[in-house]
């Protein structure tokens, strides 16, 4: 399978620069659009773009798949959407506008802080804070200035039900998040992140640390969640695309290549290259 | 070994044959990586062999000094200096109590006067500026008066001589007069405009520091009386001053009279104390005695032998019979102790009623003091007095005892030698009553000290490290980091030297200063003080603690950072609730090593905390922090020098190197815990 993964990655790059096409917002439903990704170039430094002529919608409560060879982009994007690019001083959006909820997210009046209370984000690498279970739910709260206790005690647990984590730690909740195996972190960082109840939850490579088992449990979590929010999750994993997301969107060398329903793009996709990526990892 | 191997697989080519034997150089059949680890293992052990040789010469050294200590402290209840020591405890309780009350008697008999005193003090003071300013025209004026007088005895000596009068010589004389007279009226033209320059120069008017400044109208008077008293060389006050001069005993005996019944008491008391002192004082030359005694017992074999010694060696007969003499003449014997100590015993009953007396007087003077007084100070040292009074009552009820069963021959435990180490309230050394080893006074004095240090430090080091690794911008940090750490290569003689010259001045000024009167211990009136010592030292530990916090944030992984921001927290609250708390036992660990590094240094504190060997004076609340101290390193590296190797002064010293070992080790391995438990987050 590796072999031909590795193989399916030259004939890749052997394609020519001219089949390039900007995808046509396919799935073209009746679905509310939640985040538009107009026309974007990303740059690092200066005069080196990593993301190129990128347009996308992202409809309201759907769970929208990035996948692509390691390099693309994916996380970039991800992380235009809620700023967190910003952190890297000499790295800017040089071309388009990404409007979420109908508000252009980078125009000088958008508080980054305000954004990221909406756009909500799951890393790769789980990173419970070093404090309790309790205290890592609440800290989204905390840091809104919510004291009361009453309210906290409701958002944790209902948070932690939510992640499907409250069974498991509500006799400890006030012992170490660091206490708790990896599949459980990474289901308490959701909690975490879906205790400020955000509207959209940006997803980085989420289960790629994580054991079948615990896998499974976060993609069924997943699947249950969006029916409250839109979701953007970046997988390497062909099957939990097909498994957890309802459109699915291909990328590049930094380019869109095609965004279609999920089953369209990996049954039927318009582009070779594409089909090439898939197929790869099939195999 | 290869040879036979060579023998029996034939078939193998000779690289084949080397594959697998040692390459390279060889040293006594080690390998070039071998005599590498040899090296380096053995350069580790030797300091872990040199801890131990020091850990081991101190432990030796520091053991010997409670058996000598504790001869030293039987010596001391032998002679009755014990029992001495407590009567003289008594009086000095009571002259606190004393004197405090005489303080605030004066500071409230002065206090409606200190306009009238300030002008006098401000004349007294302008006058001598003036004339040591005109120093020089005031001795030729003084030249010039002694030869006009000396010319006028001449004169006198030849109008009396019998005989002729010798013309020539008289008209001489004459014409020598009138010219030292119009020489004198020119020195005074001279000196009188000079007074007249320097009175109108800053200088004539500095009245030294902490002096109450005088209003413009008393200015213009008292330079009226300055040059009155200047021109003619007056020896009557000017009027102005003659007038101030009264106004001021009238307000104080206004004063005083409201006080006059505190007086008497105050004075009743000084009087009931005097045949208590003599007691003591007569006491304490017996006592004295009595140690001498013992002190020379104890050397007596030695010297005996160095007679002896002496008159082997001699040849000449009449100088060997001398010194067998002399060494004939060494007393071996015991002294009878009970003999020597019969005053003592005897004047417990004269003790008693003495005591009976003064104690009585005490009452009165507490029932006696004011309820409230009119100034700061004299409030101050009412509080004083009655803190003092409650000491005396304690130490009187608690030598009650003491002093009646006192026996010379009392059992002394070694326990008690350490007791007396540890809680020991004095240090006195080279002293011809009896030397006291005691740590408490060097104790807290490092103790202040360092805690001034911390409080002062850590808050400064602490915020620096978060503000450069968490909120400066590159170019901040480039130049804020190494500008911190560049504070630690200062040497630490510099360090004492700017605090003696600049610092300690600047502090004092600075306390004198109207709107910083509510931090204790100001106004300030020494230089060398606790507080200027402290700050030093903080200001010493400033990089440690900053480069170890600005480390244990670093350590703090970038993704909890980034997980914070995401979750919409401001870069602030990330500092404050994720990144601080996560590093904090690294932080606490820093502070650790940081007190290390100030309860360890010498040099600062030696020379700027003002080597006082004394516990500071704590009813003075915080303020204790304006006085001085000595500390724990400052008496070693002063002592040590100077005492004879073996004495029982040089294992003292020895002893506080290991109290002071103690607690950096105690310190450094709870930080050592710390960290580790850091490292397992
Ligand atoms: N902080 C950064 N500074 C400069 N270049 C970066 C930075 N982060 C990523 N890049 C570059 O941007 C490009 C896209 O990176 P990105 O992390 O978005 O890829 P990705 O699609 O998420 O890959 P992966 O699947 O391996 O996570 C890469 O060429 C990468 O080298
Ligand atoms: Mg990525």
């Amino acid at each position: 399978m590796k072999t031909t993964m590795s193989k399916n990655r030259i004939t890749n790059t052997d394609i020519p620069e001219e089949n390039r096409v900007i995808s046509s917002h396919a799935g073209g439903n009746t679905a509310e659009t939640i985040i538009g990704i107009d026309d974007v170039n990303f740059a690092y430094n200066k005069g080196t773009d990593v993301l190129k002529d990128v347009s996308l919608d992202i409809n309201r409560g759907e769970v929208t798949a990035f996948i692509g060879p390691s390099g693309c982009g994916k996380s970039t994007l991800l992380r235009c959407l809620n700023r967190m690019n910003d952190l890297i001083l000499t790295a800017s959006i040089t071309k388009g506008s990404i409007n979420i909820l109908g508000t252009d997210i980078y125009d000088p009046k958008v508080d980054p802080i305000e954004l990221r209370k909406h756009v909500g984000m799951v890393f790769q690498k789980y990173n419970p804070f070093p404090k309790s279970i309790y205290e890592n739910v609440a800290f989204g709260l905390r840091i809104q200035g919510i004291k009361k206790a009453s309210i906290l005690d409701e958002v944790v647990e209902r948070s932690l039900t939510y992640a499907g984590l409250w069974d498991e730690v509500k006799d400890r909740l006030h012992s170490s998040g660091l206490g708790l195996s990896g599949g459980q972190q990474q289901r308490l960082c959701i909690a975490r992140t879906i205790a400020v109840e955000p509207k959209i939850i940006l997803m980085d490579e989420p289960c790629s640390a994580l054991d079948p088992l615990s896998t499974a449990i976060i993609e069924d979590l997943i699947t249950r969640l969006k029916n409250e929010f839109t979701i953007v999750i970046v997988t390497h994993n062909m099957q939990q695309a097909t498994r957890v997301s309802d459109r699915t969107a291909y990328f590049y060398l930094g380019e869109l290549i095609e965004v279609g329903p999920t089953t369209t793009i990996f049954n039927n996709p318009t582009e070779k290259r594409t089909e090439d990526y898939i197929s790869g990892r099939f195999g | 070994m290869s040879d036979s191997n060579a023998d029996t697989q034939k078939g193998s080519s000779d690289f084949e044959k080397r594959i697998f034997q040692r390459k390279g150089f060889t040293f006594f059949g080690l390998g070039l990586q071998d005599v590498i680890r040899y090296f380096f293992g053995g350069n580790a052990s030797l300091a872990i062999i040199i801890l131990i040789l020091i850990c081991f010469f101190l432990a030796k050294e520091a053991a010997m000094f409670f058996p000598d200590h504790h001869r030293g402290l039987k010596a001391y209840r032998s002679a009755g200096q014990e029992f001495v020591d407590y009567i003289g405890q008594e009086i000095e309780q009571h002259t606190r109590i004393y004197s405090s009350a005489n303080i605030a008697y004066f500071a409230e008999v002065n206090r409606t006067s200190l306009e009238e005193d300030a002008i006098l003090r401000a004349q007294r003071a302008v006058l001598a500026n003036v004339e040591s300013l005109t120093a020089r025209s005031w001795k030729e004026l003084e030249r010039g008066l002694d030869n006009l007088e000396d010319a006028q005895e001449d004169l006198d000596d030849l109008k009396e001589s019998e005989g002729a009068l010798d013309a020539s010589a008289l008209s001489k004389l004459t014409k020598d007069i009138a010219q030292l007279e119009a020489k004198i009226v020119t020195v005074r033209a001279k000196l009188k405009k000079e007074v007249t320059v320097v009175l109108g120069s800053e200088k004539a008017w500095d009245l030294g520091g902490g002096g109450i400044g005088i209003s413009s109208g008393a200015r213009a008077k008292v330079l009226d009386a300055v040059l009155f008293e200047a021109f003619p060389d007056s020896k009557e006050d000017h009027p102005f001053i003659v007038e101030t001069k009264a106004a001021s005993r009238a307000k104080k005996g206004l004063e005083a009279e409201k006080l006059a019944g505190f007086k008497d008491t105050l004075k009743a008391l000084q009087s009931a104390v005097r045949p208590m002192k003599d007691l003591h004082s007569d006491l304490k030359k017996i006592a004295l005695e009595s140690r001498k005694e013992i002190n020379s017992l104890e050397t007596a074999p030695a010297r005996r032998d160095a007679w002896l010694a002496g008159a082997e060696s001699t040849d000449d007969p009449a100088e060997k019979a001398r010194m067998l003499a002399r060494a004939g003449e060494v007393v071996i014997a015991a002294p009878d102790l009970s003999a020597l100590n019969a005053p003592i015993y005897s004047s417990v009953d004269e003790h008693r009623t003495l005591l009976a007396t003064l104690q009585a007087e005490v009452e009165r003077l507490h029932k006696d003091l004011p309820d409230g007084a009119e100034t700061e100070s004299g409030r101050k040292n009412l509080k004083k007095a009655d803190h003092y009074y409650g000491e005396f009552v304690t130490t009187v009820r608690e030598n009650r005892d003491k002093i009646q069963g006192w026996r010379h021959d009392k059992s002394l435990g070694l326990m008690a030698s350490v007791g007396a180490f540890l809680m020991g309230k004095d240090w006195v050394t080279n002293s011809s009553w009896h030397d006291f080893y005691g740590l408490l006074p060097l104790f807290t004095g490092s103790f202040l000290i360092s805690i001034i240090a911390l409080v002062v430090a850590v808050p400064f080091a602490v915020s620096a490290a978060v503000y450069v690794n968490q909120l400066a911008n590159r170019r901040e940090q480039t130049f804020i980091k190494p500008a911190i750490e560049f504070i630690g290569a200062i040497p630490s003689v510099v360090l004492g030297f700017f605090g003696i010259l600049v610092f300690g001045e600047t502090l004092r000024m600075v306390s004198q200063l109207e709107y910083l009167q509510w931090i204790p211990g100001f106004p300030m009136a020494e230089r060398l003080t606790i507080l200027n010592a402290g700050l030093l030292l903080a200001f010493m530990a400033v990089p440690t603690i900053f480069t170890l916090t600005e480390d244990a944030l670093n350590n703090v992984p970038r993704a909890l950072a980034e997980n914070s921001l995401a979750m919409g927290a401001t870069k602030l609250q990330t500092v404050f609730r994720v990144i601080v708390p996560t590093a904090i036992s690294g932080i606490i660990a820093a502070v650790l090593l940081g007190f290390g590094r100030i309860i360890g240094e010498t040099m600062v504190v030696l020379l700027v905390a003002g080597n006082k060997i004394k516990i500071p004076d704590f009813t003075e609340g915080l303020g204790v922090i304006a006085q001085p101290a000595h500390t724990m390193t400052g008496i070693i590296a002063q002592e040590l020098g100077e005492v004879d190797n073996g004495s029982l002064h040089w294992r003292a010293l020895f002893m506080v190197g290991v109290i002071l070992f103690v607690i950096s080790l105690g310190v450094n391995f709870t930080a050592q815990q710390i960290l580790k438990k850091l490292q397992k987050i």
